[in-house]
């Protein structure tokens, strides 16, 4: 099992907006998020995504050996926040795939990834 | 509102930029020296293709209630840093129901020889039963 705790910043939601190229003011600006009905900024559901390919990436056996990933993007992870990534073997070069924030709640669902030996 | 099953849209070439990859790495918390990082598929294949599909007036995506809710990367291969890329984008299926809007796009990405690298899939749901919201401050 890899597994990987991670605090959300507002700085490292920038540095993903500029390495992406993503920058909907959802994800910077805190006015515009709150006139669209958010509490403020969030993290992209894309970097979400990317620190958990990096952990299933680790229980692959590297980047290369990774075939698949799906995931929902099931909750909003705000600066503050600590989610908790996981892979776990679901056998047959399969990965089931977790991410939990200290609420205990379930950002990303549906979490699965395939890989190649 | 407009649906677009079946819509598909022009090839987009994208090189992989050596910094472009580091700083993408970096973000995510993967090591640079690994090349490039797998979910770099969302700006080489997702990032360089949803754009004709937001700015697609017939397709009227409200870009201001989109919610990405689900997203699937699969790879046959993946690409190197240097290599160039081409994207072909299409609309798979537009569905509406409740007041929400559910589009389906999907991104193949070949290396320049056309052999494939990856498929991308992608659903947007978007909130139909809003005013769109306001733009941003000045």
């Amino acid at each position: 099992m890899s597994e990987l705790q991670v605090t959300f910043t507002r700085e490292r939601i920038a540095r993903y907006a500029e390495a992406s190229g993503d920058h909907n003011p959802i994800h910077l600006d805190d006015d515009f998020a709150r006139s669209v009905g958010l509490p403020g900024v969030i993290a992209h559901g894309l970097l979400q995504m990317g620190i958990l390919a990096t952990v299933a990436a680790e229980a692959a056996g590297g980047p290369d050996h990774l075939r698949r990933i799906a995931v929902r993007f099931a909750g909003m992870v705000v600066p503050g926040d600590t989610v908790t990534f996981r892979a776990e073997p679901a056998g047959d070069g399969k990965l089931a795939l977790t991410a939990v924030n200290q609420k205990g709640e379930a950002v990303l669902t549906k979490g699965m990834a395939e890989f190649a030996a | 509102m407009a649906a677009v099953a079946g819509r598909t849209y022009p090839a987009v070439r994208f090189e992989i930029e050596p910094d472009a990859v580091a700083a993408f790495a970096t973000a995510i918390g993967a090591d640079p020296a690994d090349g490039v990082p797998p979910t770099f598929a969302a700006v080489y294949s997702l990032g360089v293709t949803a754009p004709q599909l937001l700015g697609d007036d017939e397709a009227a995506v409200d870009f201001a209630n989109l919610l990405h809710a689900e997203q699937e990367f699969e790879w046959q291969r993946h690409p190197l840093v240097g290599e160039t890329v081409i994207s072909r984008a299409r609309v798979a299926s537009d569905t509406s129901r409740r007041g929400m809007r559910f589009v389906s796009f999907e991104t193949d990405t070949t290396d320049e020889q056309g052999a494939p690298l990856s498929r991308s899939r992608t659903l947007f749901v978007i909130r139909e039963d809003v005013r769109p919201a306001r733009a941003p401050a000045p």
